[in-house]
């Protein structure tokens, strides 16, 4: 086996650690980095925390075991192995006129991260997250044993490994659900908003009309301006109202142009004044009015700007995405906005969405709202970040694991009351040896330190 | 018109092989049964919607080469293209002192590899019509103490390629040496290399299939290499043999 000992960081580059590497090819070069280390398998490393480190033992890539297994034309099911990503996905079956029926917002995602994170996008509240259309899945014990886990076998181990951190086992392959599409289209119908109560108003006005629906939030602006937003509501376009020119193009492969941010600024270039113009920026630019957009542009407009995280120099970016439950779910957002304007806002728009029903033990999403928002690394940041835990938990709500990287183990326990205690009789069941572990799970008291 | 890849399991060869699907070739895997050729096939037929297949040889396995090349010709009359992959790294130190490591470093790189080309260019040359592209490496290009072993393999193997050119090319048939220099693949994994000279496999697999249609004779890829490669046996031997490369 190869090994590569570096500096690794999730996609928010904050924190980093010294973690040995490894890309294995296959299930026997596994088990022999198992033999010896404890493991946690990583994708693109797309989580924005310490969920795919692990300075006490290996990480192990997915990113060799990437081929698709089998298609189904007819129904839209698809094997594949782990290291599938959705841009893989995309490439290849949007012009089939299929589609990944829930996705996040980057393509730069594995199939095998998709299940560990459980991740949501802009249609949960719809479709729940990406586990209702994973039909089953192949996992690598610690013991070395494979086994097929789906809702009728090894069902306790499904629920556990959906959402579970890529702490049950090494997944293997999957079997996935996709979503038949007319036209690689999405009609999107924008709505610039004043202040929140329109907010939730409009969100409960469409929310069965529309397919995806998320807001936009100016987390900077105060005073008359406090709480004003953009509601972006979409649907697959059926491709008859496409004018002709966008049905021609919508028979080709789409072609990607792609700008880098080829390395990391030596300073932080988002200060005060910038943050502001961008926020400001954003919520002057947007008009009400209903476009067609090409998938790439609706569901990846940070993909984009290849290595965005850049921007955000060496220190890094701290996401914090906190989900709360529906009644009052309003007031909640409230007092965590006011917090967020007063401590000055963070970089991008905070982006907020109504969610629907919880899917896996440890999967973050459950009926309410959630807001999610970046902050670069600097002074003062991570205290306000705890301050907002308390106005999280005072609301029954949680923090989403693959973005955090700052929870306490006593936070987290209080946040997922109920549902770690569950999670870990059937860690306990199919690892007793704690062979997978991370720096966030020991960081939570998932697996010992 | 089809592409038989010979290593399967190459990153580059993938890359390669992916333009040709794309365009709509057929594509044979050929790999050891371990390297489980018939899941990337598997993977292409799905991906490219392209007639993909599996075939196992073990380029060390010498006498059975020439059945696998003739079964390969009967199911696929119309073979134009071949890139053939296979080689093996091996460890220099280890390769020093067990003449079995260098046995093995220098017979997966050269001897093999003579193997199948001969059995090509015999077919090749009787239909006068074919392409076949062969990865060597600049490491072939000059001795060096840290991977002589290997690099004196990929310095036989094109040396031979070039001699192979020579005849085919009244044949009509092309002969195509390639001479990667660092590739992010598993062979280079781990390795302490300067990133900025390292290309991903991507690019390197479409500098091939361009130098493949457009018949070339000898590509470096990246193309820098061509240039780095030329200072490095510009350096007159009495020096070169005392810097520690």
């Amino acid at each position: 086996m190869k090994f590569e000992e570096i500096e690794l960081s999730g996609f928010g580059k904050y924190p980093k650690a010294k973690c040995k590497v490894t890309r294995p090819p296959g299930i026997f070069d596994i088990n022999e980095v198992l033999k010896n280390n404890s493991v946690i398998p990583r994708g693109l490393g797309r989580s924005y925390g310490d969920a795919s480190l692990n300075d006490k033992g290996v990480v192990s890539e997915s990113l060799l075991m990437n081929r698709f297994i089998s298609f189904d034309e007819e129904t839209g099911i698809l094997r594949c192995e782990a290291g599938v990503t959705y841009k893989d996905l995309l490439d290849t079956f949007v012009i089939r006129g299929w589609f990944p029926a829930v996705t996040p917002g980057t393509k730069y995602v594995t199939m095998g991260g998709a299940i560990a994170s459980d991740v949501h996008g802009k249609n949960h509240h719809n479709v729940g997250s990406f586990s209702s259309y994973v039909i089953s899945f192949k996992i690598l014990l610690a013991s070395g044993e494979i086994l097929d886990c789906s809702r009728t076998e090894h069902s306790d181990l499904f629920w556990a490994t959906v959402g579970g951190m890529g702490l049950t086992g090494f997944i293997l392959e999957a079997e996935i659900q996709m979503k038949k599409i007319t036209s690689p289209y999405l009609t999107n119908r924008s709505i610039k908003l004043k202040n929140m109560d329109e907010l939730f108003d409009k969100l409960e006005e469409f929310d069965k009309d529309y397919h995806y629906s998320v807001a936009w939030m100016d987390i900077v602006a105060s005073g008359s301006k406090y709480g004003r937003n953009v509601l972006l509501l979409g649907n697959h376009e059926e491709g008859s109202g496409l004018p002709d020119k966008l049905k021609l193009r919508s028979a080709k492969k789409y072609i990607e142009k792609k700008i880098s941010v080829p390395f990391e600024v030596p300073f932080t270039t988002l200060n005060k004044v910038s943050i502001t113009l961008f926020n400001s920026a954003f919520y002057m630019a947007a008009k009400n009015k209903i476009e067609f957009v090409h998938y790439d542009k609706y569901f990846y407009p940070l993909d984009f700007i290849l290595n965005w995280n850049h921007i955000y120099s060496k220190s890094g970016l701290i996401q914090y995405q906190l989900n709360v439950p529906e009644d009052k779910g309003k007031e909640a957002i409230d007092k965590v906005l006011k917090k967020v304007v007063a401590f000055g806002g963070g970089s991008f728009l905070a982006v907020l969405k109504k969610m629907g029903d919880q899917d896996g033990i440890l999967s973050f999403p459950f009926k309410g709202y959630t807001l999610s928002m970046d902050f670069p690394v600097k002074k003062g940041v991570i205290a306000m970040c705890k301050e907002l835990d308390q106005i999280v938990l005072e609301y029954g709500g949680r923090n989403y694991l693959t973005k955090d990287s700052i929870m306490d183990e006593k936070t987290f326990k209080q946040m997922y009351s109920g549902l770690w205690e569950k999670w870990m009789d059937t860690k306990i069941k199919y690892d007793p040896e704690n062979k997978f572990t991370s720096n966030l799970a020991r960081r939570l008291g998932l697996c010992p330190s | 018109m089809s592409l038989l890849v010979l290593g399967a399991n190459s990153l580059i060869a993938q890359a390669a092989a992916s333009h040709f699907a794309e365009a709509g070739h057929e594509i044979i895997f050929g790999g050891r049964k371990q390297d489980e050729p018939e899941k990337y096939a598997n993977d292409f037929s799905i991906r490219y919607k392209t007639k993909c297949r599996a075939e196992y040889i073990d380029a060390l396995d010498y006498p059975s080469h020439k059945k696998f090349i003739e079964d390969v010709l009967a199911k696929t009359p119309d073979l134009e293209y071949v890139l053939i992959v296979f080689g093996y790294l091996g460890t220099q130190e280890k390769a020093q002192s067990d003449f079995t490591e260098a046995h093995r470093i220098i017979d997966t790189n050269f001897t093999g590899v003579v193997s199948v080309c001969e059995l090509l260019a015999a077919e090749f040359e009787s239909v006068k019509k074919g392409n076949i592209a062969v990865i060597s490496s600049v490491a072939g290009d000059r001795g060096r103490q840290s991977n002589y072993m290997y690099g004196s393999a990929k310095g036989g193997l094109t040396v031979y390629l070039s001699g192979l050119r020579n005849r085919l090319f009244k044949s009509g048939v092309n002969v195509l040496t390639i001479k990667p220099g660092f590739v992010n693949t598993p062979m280079t994994y781990g390795m302490p290399l300067p990133k900025p000279l390292v290309a991903s496999p991507e690019k390197v697999g479409k500098d091939i299939y361009k130098a493949m249609l457009k018949r070339k004779g000898v590509i470096y890829t990246p193309f820098f290499w061509r240039w780095i490669m030329l200072i490095i046996t510009s350096i007159p031997e009495f020096m070169f043999k005392k810097l520690k490369l």
